[in-house]
């Protein structure tokens, strides 16, 4: 892997940021008054840095467990809008089939999976990354979290597991400093993440920066070693949500974040610095603009009508078992053993 | 009876066979717990499975059954069969995160796109002075949840087969294994063989009385019913096997047939396995002869003492004295 990056995955990653940015300003539009999409929503507006660039790396057999604020590395993960905005109408195109909705996006086509219960996936990724080493295959586990799912007791459990195993994981930790509309500083005695998981002999990586082009070429040496020595890194990101915590509706009415502070994170949009850096580097930048702009409203526009047009799921208590065996069970035996009078014996023997 | 030839197991040897045999038939079977490898063997169940299958089979973890438990969840996931043991089912408390909220809806979540085929093996019930943190049997806490597969097995030739179709289901299972079983023996076939986990299975066949247990409570009401005969009481006894999802057929025909229903279940009365059969049987409308009754631990903690113990459990005793009463007109 190179660190240097090509014109064209530039462009690439400007792509996936306004496509995230754009995909979740229409769902938070169009959310009311049509009120088709009736489950609870964790936009990602403000952090779509990490799952753009991120996007540049993974391949189909690497896999993801993300938190619940999950749009970005969905779609990062080539997850199609069709079948997500699908799966907030409830329909049975949808990714889940439309039983799960926004907090639990999973699609096991492109191995991306999240759900909403703080901790698990992150957990999740390390048996993923075991099943890897097992199986002698070369690609990585992702695991994203937030700064709020860090403060969990399984995650230290598996931080534990995955270095002493050496397993090849990536653990992301977005950090945008509210659990809900609670501070780091109110939750815990150290808001850096990655401190608390440097004593687990993890290497760990911070960025405080919104600068796509750096994050590449220390995601690429990262992902590098991780393949190279099979140990896991993790990588603590400062960052920052413009909507709410759950949406279409903002929560600064609360009051529970300050406006200086808002305004920083405002001047240090992603999307819109890296656009203002791009536009000094390519002549053709305005038409090349108007082409993604025009792109992404079509495949917006399309994922709506085709999540209009899909239909509600039938019968979902079927799914709740699988009911199927492997191959290898072919017929089942018919125990007609009779007991014996050894079993009288019964008697618990102290272990 | 035994005829000489046949090959005799013991509860903990079947387990091992079972366990053994999977790892032959296929190659994405793993083992792994606390203490599971070099010492102790789980009641001599992995003993000999690492220096035969080496450790990349089956390995020690830290205690952290939290994280064990969803590194299997995630090994599953990602195409393997993984069980899971845990020493005392007590432990599994730890790990109610997981099992309600990811391994349980795993295969609902996905529309049945993704499976979790996974064991989760745990020791349960008595042992000497085990006390309350030691010797629970929470397996109807398990079968509440939908997309679980509870099985518990009630003598050797039964561990067996239904291990063996544990790890091979696509579904997650727990295992439940009753401490006092252990010791058990009987004939146990040498090939690999698998039982259908909703299959409940019928252990004698009477016109009198039906009794439906599970696990080491199958073992006590074979005790009480062989000596039921000498009052003249046949008992039709079940063995659900499958706690969730136990085909109810085979109960309702037994019940239509004698009129008379025992549930006899290690575990606490309230919310129990047999609470919801029995409230099946009635919402069938089968006119029974008797109200059904039901031997199960009072809704207490369990004490250590061996005497508080002898007040605590139930004995063959108790259930022949209950099928008595329900034959009375």
């Amino acid at each position: 892997m190179t660190n240097k990056l090509k014109n064209s995955d530039k462009l690439k990653i400007y792509y996936t940021l306004k496509f995230i940015r754009e995909a979740q300003n229409q769902i938070i539009k169009r959310y009311h008054p049509a009120d088709k999409m009736k489950c609870p929503m964790h936009f990602c507006t403000g952090q779509e840095l990490m799952p753009s660039v991120l996007s540049l790396f993974l391949k189909k057999q690497d896999s993801i467990y993300s938190h619940h604020r999950s749009h970005g590395f969905y779609l990062a993960k080539g997850g199609s809008l069709k079948k997500m905005i699908a799966e907030f109408y409830g329909k049975r195109t949808g990714t889940n089939g439309g039983l799960a909705g926004s907090q639990e996006l999973s699609n096991t086509d492109i191995n991306f999976y999240s759900g909403t219960i703080l901790s698990g996936a992150l957990s999740m990724a390390v048996g993923d990354a075991f099943a890897k080493i097992y199986k002698k295959e070369n690609s990585i586990s992702v695991a994203v979290i937030g700064d709020g799912g860090m403060e969990e007791g399984i995650v230290y459990e598996s931080l534990n597991i995955a270095s002493k195993m050496r397993l090849p994981a990536l653990f992301i930790c977005e950090n945008n400093n509210y659990s809900t509309h609670t501070h780091l500083r109110e939750r815990v005695i150290n808001p850096k993440a990655f401190n608390k998981v440097k004593p687990f002999g993890i290497k760990c990586t911070y960025i405080n920066h919104q600068n796509p082009e750096k994050l590449y070429s220390k995601l690429s040496q990262i992902i590098t070693e991780i393949k190279k020595t099979k140990k896991p890194q993790f990588v603590e990101i400062q960052t920052y949500r413009f909507n709410g915590h759950v949406g279409p509706e903002g929560d600064d009415h609360f009051n529970y974040r300050p406006k200086n502070e808002i305004e920083f994170w405002k001047k240090k949009d992603p999307v819109l610095l890296y656009k203002k850096y791009l536009s000094k580097k390519f002549n053709n930048f305005k038409k090349l603009e108007k082409k993604f702009d025009l792109k992404i409203k079509k495949v917006i526009d399309a994922a709506f009508i085709y999540a209009e047009k899909s239909k509600f799921p039938k019968d979902f208590k079927r799914y709740n078992f699988n009911n199927t065996y492997s191959k290898v069970v072919k017929k089942f035996y018919k125990n007609e053993i009779k007991l014996f009078k050894e079993q009288e014996g019964h008697k618990p023997k102290p272990y | 009876m035994i005829k000489k030839k046949q090959r005799i197991l013991s509860f903990s040897e079947a387990i091992k066979e079972a366990q053994t045999q999977a790892f032959k038939l296929d190659k994405n079977v793993f083992i792994f717990g606390q203490a599971v490898d070099k010492t102790g063997h789980v009641f001599h169940t992995t003993e000999g499975l690492l220096k035969k299958f080496g450790k990349k089979r089956i390995f020690d973890t830290p205690n952290s059954e939290q994280a064990e438990t969803m590194f299997a969840a995630g090994a599953a996931n990602n195409g393997l069969r993984p069980v899971l043991i845990h020493h005392r089912v007590d432990f599994m408390a730890y790990t109610f995160d997981e099992l309600v909220n990811w391994i349980s809806l795993w295969s609902f979540k996905s529309s049945g796109k993704s499976s979790m085929p996974l064991v989760i093996r745990a020791i349960i019930g008595r042992g000497w002075g085990q006390g309350p943190q030691h010797a629970k049997t929470l397996h109807s806490m398990f079968s509440y949840l939908p997309g679980l597969k509870v099985i518990m097995p009630s003598s050797p030739s039964e561990a067996k087969g239904l291990l063996l179709s544990s790890i091979m289901s696509n579904d997650p299972v727990i295992f439940l294994e009753y401490r006092a079983l252990y010791n058990t023996k009987e004939h146990v076939p040498e090939k690999p063989y698998f039982i259908d986990l909703n299959e409940p299975r019928k252990r004698m066949s009477g016109k009198d009385l039906t009794i439906v247990s599970m696990g080491a409570s199958v073992l006590t009401s074979i005790q009480a019913s062989e000596n039921l005969k000498s009052k003249s009481i046949n008992v039709d006894l079940i063995d659900l096997r499958s706690l969730s999802t136990f085909n109810i057929e085979k109960i309702f025909l037994s019940v239509k047939k004698t009129k008379r229903l025992l549930m006899v279940e290690d575990g606490w009365s309230n919310g129990s396995i047999s609470s919801e059969i029995i409230t099946r049987v009635m919402e069938t409308g089968i006119k029974l002869k008797k109200p059904p009754q039901r031997i199960c631990w009072p809704n207490s903690h369990i004490p250590m003492s061996s005497v508080s113990e002898k007040e605590f459990y139930f004995d063959q005793k108790d259930v022949f004295n209950a099928s008595v009463k329900l034959m009375k007109v």
